[in-house]
């Protein structure tokens, strides 16, 4: 069966009354249950399993992909009204679209999220349906030298991410990977830095950490500037309609992170975090005013929100074609499929071509779904800046406890909160930038994994670096991101 | 000596640095690993130290608007500890007395604290907000939270 014939097979099954009907209810709930901190689409899913027993599996697996990019897109809610992302793939959406909320534009800001997650989820959804069995090869040949090679590329943006001092944010970079280093040590079993305390054992949780140094540093900052007349627009939702130069604006950052996003998350283990980071970075990077990134940039917004979305849809495809799940979402996707007794891989395209199309052609109706019910509602989702400020610095601290607790049922974990809180908000006051912190966290394991994983291939030889190409060509890149501004930098000097 | 504040944080995230490379100095090693369990740290451990000793002769000044941020009167301050305190007393009671007794008394006295005077809608507020999210996670969302001396 061929792409076209098979869409055709798939939008039958997605067009049905049941298949709609399901979708909606899919990217309902996922927005739902994504606007929580805390819950993001792991959650999102598993809670949606026992409910799928006893369904036909291609309408339960519809239902569940609508639950997967509807709690990616309404992660963003929070992340841009509240500074409290839920998931990790919408830290970088806080960096410009919270900013522009404090500026009273909470409208325009969601609306963007909207067009741009809308355009970012079909744009990948058509290279799923054109390059799915293609792409898988290419996958699989990411062996871990490659991994490390694309996350070190990831780090050494790290300048980029924030204003001022280089040192400061290579500070908070290198405090991070130190934090990320907590918890017993997957190779040799060692415990690290622990103290003996138990509930360290598994290190820490991204949330504790992201709330800790954005929400609650961000109530600190609340409380303090309370009484602050000046920022009363912090209160506006402004106009949802956007300009034609917001569209010009954000139509080249929307267009490129939609490709590199999907690209981004094909490769497994990589994902929607890394894909928005390092589309905001690169975006950031070859914009004519970089400057403007972290106060409010429509561009510095559309870039991780298009990036986002299209990497959900990207981690179908090792998903359907191989059956290998690159995160956690997909390994607990990977989960409902073989509770309802689905075996992804290779053969699902043509055993079932009804489940595999099906999902496909279902997301481009709940895309479209995201952007006909979100979009109306931004009105009520902007709601939430018209609380009055000591109300909402309780509930924002709430949300914030809710979200850690629901993950760990551990009070340990909300002591650590306050902890990350504390830090965050020191950071603020002395200037050290929070991104980098949570880029090296995310990146640190994982970075370390893969660095161990390809020595321990080679035998210690650290040539697995250049011997392979694909790890060869992203260190070389990573090398040029460091090189090419100090030349600039020299050059100007001189000039 | 320590003429700026970056020369001052840079003494302290130094002092950080050695704890860390102490601390990673007595993990202990194996033999048969490419990459023992101290590497990293070690590496990180380095860094940290040659950071702060850069951070240290940095030229970098302030720009107004980060000198302006540092500026807090005392009685915000002080409002930012009790509010904080309040967290504190928050976890510590959590599992004891329930989710929704805590979390309402909570944002009743904490926005009270905050200078809120509706106390009506804040009432209100504190008793649903509580109520509904319990109901979510655990109804809807199977996933409990602590009962405490509610029946329910």
């Amino acid at each position: 069966m061929g792409s076209i014939e098979g869409l055709l097979t798939g939008f039958q099954t997605a067009f049905s009354i049941e298949g709609i009907l399901f979708v909606m209810i899919g990217v309902l709930v996922g927005t739902f249950i994504g606007m929580l901190p805390g819950l993001g689409p792991i959650t999102a899913i598993a809670v949606m399993i026992p409910i799928t027993f006893g369904m036909d599996p291609t309408t339960a697996l519809i239902m569940m992909a609508g639950v997967y990019y509807g709690a990616v897109f309404g992660g963003s809610t929070s992340s841009i009204l509240l500074n409290a992302p839920g998931i990790s793939g919408t830290v970088a959406s806080s960096f410009d679209g919270y900013p522009m909320a404090q500026q009273g534009k909470a409208g325009k800001a969601l609306a963007i999220a909207a067009i741009a997650s809308f355009t970012g989820g079909t744009v990948s959804v058509v290279l799923l349906m054109l390059l799915a069995p293609a792409l898988s090869s290419v996958a699989i040949a990411f062996g871990p030298p490659a991994y490390f090679a694309l996350m070190f590329m990831g780090l050494t943006a790290i300048s980029s991410l924030s204003e001022g001092s280089t040192i400061k944010a290579l500070i908070s970079a290198v405090v991070g990977f130190m934090v990320a280093t907590i918890g017993i040590d997957g190779q040799t079993g060692t415990q690290r830095f622990t103290f003996g305390n138990v509930n360290l054992l598994e290190g820490l949780d991204f949330l504790v950490i992201a709330l800790g140094l954005f929400a609650l540093a961000e109530v600190c900052t609340l409380i303090i500037n309370r009484k602050d007349r000046s920022i009363q627009n912090a209160h506006k939702l402004g106009s949802l309609r956007l300009t034609k130069k917001d569209f010009k604006e954000m139509s080249g950052p929307v267009t490129r992170q939609s490709f590199l996003g999907f690209i981004l998350g094909v490769l497994p283990g990589a994902g929607a975090t890394i894909a928005s980071f390092i589309s905001y970075i690169s975006e950031k990077r070859i914009a004519k005013k970089p400057e403007e990134f972290g106060k409010g940039s429509v561009k510095g917004l559309a870039a991780p929100e298009a990036s986002n979305n299209a990497a959900t849809s990207g981690a179908f495809v090792p998903l359907l074609s191989l059956g290998i799940p690159g995160s956690g979402t997909t390994a607990v996707m990977l989960g409902a499929f073989i509770v309802l007794g689905v075996q992804p891989g290779p053969l699902l395209m043509t055993d079932r071509p009804e489940i595999f199309w099906g999902i496909i052609a279902s997301m481009y109706i709940g895309n479209v779904f995201l952007l006909i019910l979100n979009l109306p509602l931004i009105p009520y989702f902007a709601k939430i800046l018209t609380v009055p400020r000591p109300l909402l610095i309780s509930l924002v601290i709430m949300f914030s406890m809710i979200g850690v607790y629901a993950i760990s049922f551990n009070t340990f974990d909300l002591y650590m909160l306050l902890l990350f809180g504390v830090i965050g908000f020191l950071m603020r006051l002395f200037a050290f930038p929070a991104p980098p912190l949570i880029l090296a966290f995310i990146l640190g394991g994982m970075m370390e994994q893969s660095f161990r994983q390809s020595l321990t291939i080679s035998n210690g030889s650290l040539m697995v670096f250049v011997t392979e190409p694909i790890a060869l060509s992203l260190l070389i890149i990573a090398l040029l991101t460091f090189v090419v501004p100090l030349i600039r930098q020299l050059r100007k000097q001189k000039g | 000596m320590l003429k700026t504040l970056n020369q001052r944080i840079s003494i302290v995230l130094f002092i950080i640095a050695v704890g860390y490379l102490v601390l990673t100095f007595q993990l202990p090693s194996y033999g048969y690993t490419s990459v023992d369990a101290d590497v990293i740290p070690m590496v990180l451990g380095w860094l940290l130290a040659v950071l702060a000793v850069c951070l240290f002769f940095s030229k970098d000044s302030e720009t107004e608007e980060q000198k302006a941020r540092r500026d807090i009167p005392k009685k915000d301050l002080g409002v930012l500890i009790a509010v904080f305190a309040f967290i504190f007393v928050y976890i510590m009671f959590l599992e004891l007395l329930g989710f929704v007794v805590v979390t309402g008394l909570f944002i009743f006295f904490c926005s009270w604290f905050l200078g809120y005077r509706k106390h009506i809608t804040n009432l209100i507020v504190s008793i649903l907000f509580p109520l509904l999210m319990y109901i979510t996670f655990t109804e809807l969302l199977k996933i409990n939270l602590p009962q405490g001396i509610l029946p329910f």
